[in-house]
């Protein structure tokens, strides 16, 4: 009786094209067996170029200081936090797929998996330049590392949140990192054993690290993963909490609020969505894994999309409120005059991050949209351009009016170099993207096969006679 | 296997459930006996104490009976399918809602209409004239918009939850086909977003402010309302689970084993620690910015009288269930998961209890506040609890215990944490 494999019929298949496991390993092996296509080196290129320009960006900052970038007397903070925190919020779709996901059985997470969780590693190295970089002094970022030293009683400040971020980033990191590859250890091994040229099976053999396939193994690699879900799903959460906690310890106004911590957490599932999104659109089309990451895939993540967009913009509201209702009036003026007012100098930022972030995500509550690809792509685009303007709103509108008039600021625009870095660090981002769909599989070729007998759609259509029994008589199958 | 399909209400539990709301009664008249009655200027702390103590039971079991309809919408948004087999239970659960409903209203307007403004104190159009800070408020803490938006909140939940629950049974005597099925689930997302949405704008954002954040009116704080649901949530999810036991106890529910219960033992851990995550952030922050105005609401809490009601609250539903509740085995266990689902029920009312009480007990001249003695409050709670065994097994014998044509039973059947 196959009935553990049985799936209602009601719900959509999640691989279709009448697949087995053969086609499957054959599908997903294809991209990294082939040769790279012209797209992909005009792809790959360009990020190098990218990245190169945002190399030269920061070696000239390490070189003549922090005075390349415009930060100002109040402005502290500007570009380079602003991107520190996108990216860092970016990084959290990967983790919230494969562990929060995972814990809780959504079958859907295998399609997209694999990709969300090398975006989430790529997206935290780019993110940990930003504070790195913005320490001027960068020779000395190790002593942000809090051991018994030579430099006396020297310690890190254990009371600051920005030392938190250096433990939190970290240890999100390694997780993830490993999360990832121990995923990636059977579908390494796959490619090992299909390997035909020398060095591709040294490469992949060395990286599948001895991986069998036997029963000891898998048994290992379960446990494994549950293991680490379990620690990646407090990670999710506790990460974005502590860069929240960068601004909301202080007693700056519009950074203040008790509801920073959770409210992080949802934007930056958001835009690690919004990410996801745009990566899977593209990377489906190109390698032609339309029959993985199917319209149900980007259907279910634009629903994430438009809650998790909801909740924000929940948020948005409270804070605003809150700003009115506590009778606080420098908090009140940060909001009223600082970002509500549309002809005040950042006015208009406000508008950006309101309009991307909480009301445009509202037309997927429209099925025909959520199906919609081009819709989806440019949806996608819109939610990380809000996000950013979000960190942006937040750190600079606060900043650029301090307490004390006289030393308002001049108008904060970022020179040529803090945004090179910026972009810098989008070739980064890309050029590891580009350079992870050539060399590793994009889809977790082992957990989809997984799912097949359950969720695809030759095995579903198989269900229809457990489908129509009788309660009565699936209970009683069950039980025999 | 035979499913019992009906179930029939016992003799010994209705007794019980009765003489518990007689309990709960006979506290109330008591407590405004010894209480409620006291008149005159001197007495505001006094009376206080019998509003505040029907503010917090009513507003608490009316959030958590609301939980489980919240724990419907949204497992249906996300497709779930493992908690179709006891889906009748949370259904009973939120029928309780309009019942408790009414009560809260009549309990709010009281307060508000009454007279006495020992709860709220921007009632009193007189004390707010001379207080600049509830002037400022007075756009949004007034008598009117909080009428408003009560009515909205409990009309709103009670006519969305009978909608969903009426759809659920609608299909009791029709087998769906594939397609059927589809269209159900379609016409449930849709209603259960709809739920989903009103949920967003009353539970985790006015309706806490209005119903408790304003007994402290000076008082402010972003995270208000999502921790309150955190709270209720979670007591929900014990409640829900109770019931489980409790139907299994007595032999019916013989499509839900282990693996459910497994299931709303992770569920439970979950939510504990989330709770705990939202209790720590709203608390840690204020804590670490220091400003007068934030920390007051802690003074009383965690220095004053209230300590040892904060701190075993803290442990109660922190402690228990990530230590209790962090093996498999545990959540695989009837008793201990009875246990530890009272416990958290008690815990989250003893939250309830430190967020209503200080407020409304603080002496107008010392300014200080007191721990009054609790067995009244005991007493109303257990009376509240006999009203939800009353009203949800009055629905559960309404109608059959298995939703037997929902698209997803098979998978619940099958389900295997």
């Amino acid at each position: 009786m196959a009935l553990l494999k049985y799936e209602s019929q009601v719900r959509p298949p999640l691989v279709v094209g009448d697949k087995d496991y053969h086609q499957v390993t054959e599908d997903i092996c294809r991209p990294v067996e082939a040769r790279p296509s012209t797209l992909w080196w005009i792809g790959f290129i360009i990020s190098v170029l990218m990245l190169l320009f945002g190399v030269v960006s920061v070696t000239r900052e390490v070189w003549f200081g922090t005075g390349q970038w415009n930060l100002n007397k109040t402005v502290g903070w500007g570009w380079d936090i602003t991107n520190f925190v996108w990216w860092v919020g970016i990084g959290h779709a990967g983790t919230l797929i494969s562990a929060i996901l995972l814990l809780f059985r959504q079958g859907w997470r295998t399609g997209v998996n694999r990709a969300a969780e090398a975006m989430t590693i790529f997206a935290v190295m780019c993110a940990g330049q930003f504070p790195i970089f913005h320490m001027g002094r960068v020779w000395n970022a190790f002593f942000t590392l809090p051991y018994p030293n030579t430099r006396g009683p020297l310690w890190v400040n254990f009371n600051s949140p920005l030392l938190w971020d250096v433990f939190a980033i970290s240890t999100y990191f390694t997780v993830s990192l490993l999360f990832w590859y121990a995923g990636l250890l059977p579908d390494l091994a796959t490619l090992r054993d299909r390997a035909k040229e020398k060095w591709r099976k040294m490469f992949y053999g060395i990286t599948a690290f001895g991986w069998t396939g036997s029963t000891k193994h898998w048994q290992r690699h379960e446990a494994l993963s549950l293991v680490l879900a379990g620690l990646a799903t407090p990670l999710v959460l506790s990460v974005h909490t502590i860069v929240s906690f960068d601004f909301a310890t202080s007693v700056i106004p519009g950074w203040h609020t008790t509801i920073f911590p959770p409210y992080f957490v949802a934007g930056a599932i958001f835009s690690g969505f919004a990410m996801v999104q745009t990566l899977l659109l593209v990377t489906r089309k190109v390698l032609n894994l339309q029959q993985y990451i199917t319209i149900e895939h980007i259907e279910v993540m634009n629903k994430v999309i438009v809650l998790t967009g909801s909740i924000v913009g929940i948020a948005y509201l409270t804070e605003l409120f809150m700003a009115w209702y506590s009778g606080v009036k420098y908090e009140w003026f940060a909001f009223e005059q600082n970002r509500v007012n549309l002809s005040s100098p950042y006015g208009w930022s406000y508008y950006i991050m309101m309009g991307c972030n909480v009301l445009s995500p509202q037309i997927f509550w429209f099925r025909k949209m959520r199906r919609n690809l081009y819709v989806t792509f440019f949806m996608s685009i819109l939610v990380n351009i809000g996000m950013w303007f979000e960190r942006f709103v937040i750190i600079v509108t606060s900043l650029y009016r301090d307490y004390l008039p006289s030393s308002w600021s001049t108008y904060y625009s970022p020179t040529i170099w803090e945004v090179g870095f910026y972009i810098g660090t989008f070739g980064l981002f890309f050029t590891c993207y580009f350079l992870f769909a050539k060399f590793f599989p994009v889809i977790a070729a082992a957990e989809i096969k997984h799912i097949l007998k359950k969720s695809g759609d030759n095995y579903k259509e198989q269900m229809t006679v457990v489908e129509e029994e009788s309660v009565d008589q699936f209970v009683h199958d069950t039980a025999h | 296997m035979t499913i019992r399909e009906q179930y029939v209400i016992p003799k010994k539990y209705n007794m019980l459930s009765m003489v518990l709301m007689a309990i709960g009664l006979l506290s109330i008249i008591i407590l405004f006996i010894t209480h409620g009655s006291k008149s005159g200027a001197e007495n505001e702390v006094v009376r206080a104490r019998f509003w505040a103590a029907l503010l917090q039971n009513s507003v608490y079991f009316l959030l958590v009976t609301n939980a489980a309809m919240f724990f419907i919408c949204a497992t249906t948004l996300m497709w779930g399918g493992w908690q179709v087999s006891f889906r009748r239970v949370t259904e009973a659960i939120s029928a309780c809602v309009p019942v408790i409903g009414i009560i809260t209203f009549v309990i709010l307007m009281a307060i508000v209409f009454g007279g006495d403004h020992v709860i709220y104190h921007w009632t009193d159009a007189e004390h707010v004239q001379h207080d600049p800070i509830l002037l400022g408020k007075s756009g949004f803490l007034n008598k009117t918009f909080f009428t408003v938006w009560t009515l909205i909140t409990l009309i709103g939940w009670s006519w969305l939850g009978y909608k969903i629950r009426s759809m659920s049974r609608a299909i009791d005597d029709t087998k769906l086909t594939v397609e059927e099925g589809r269209k159900y689930m379609w016409d449930n997302t849709v209603w259960s977003g709809v739920y989903v949405v009103l949920f967003g704008l009353t539970v985790m954002s006015c309706t806490p402010w209005f119903w408790l954040m304003s007994i402290d009116a000076h008082w402010y704080s972003t995270m208000y309302s999502w921790y309150t649901f955190a709270s209720t949530f979670v007591a929900g999810i014990a409640l829900i689970t109770l019931f489980v036991v409790f139907l299994k106890n007595n032999n019916y529910l013989e499509l839900t084993n282990r693996e459910h219960l497994h299931s709303l033992g992770i569920m439970l851990f979950a939510f504990s620690i989330f709770w705990t995550y939202l209790w720590f952030d709203q608390f840690m922050l204020i804590w670490y910015a220091n400003i007068p105005e934030e920390t007051i609401y802690f003074k009383s809490r965690l220095q004053g009288p209230y300590r040892g009601i904060f701190f075993l609250m803290l442990i109660i539903n922190f402690l228990a269930p990530i230590l209790l509740l962090m093996t498999r085995s545990a959540k695989r266990n009837y008793g201990t998961m009875t246990m530890l689902c009272v416990l958290i029920l008690f815990g989250h009312w003893l939250d309830f209890f430190q967020m209503v009480m200080p407020g409304p007990l603080t002496d107008p001249n010392t300014k200080l506040t007191h721990v009054p003695f609790m067995l009244a409050d005991f007493g109303i709670a257990l009376g509240f609890v006999g009203l939800i065994m009353f009203v949800t097994v009055r629905s559960l014998a309404k109608w059959p215990l298995i939703a037997k044509n929902n698209p997803f039973l098979k998978e619940s059947i099958i389900h295997h944490t």
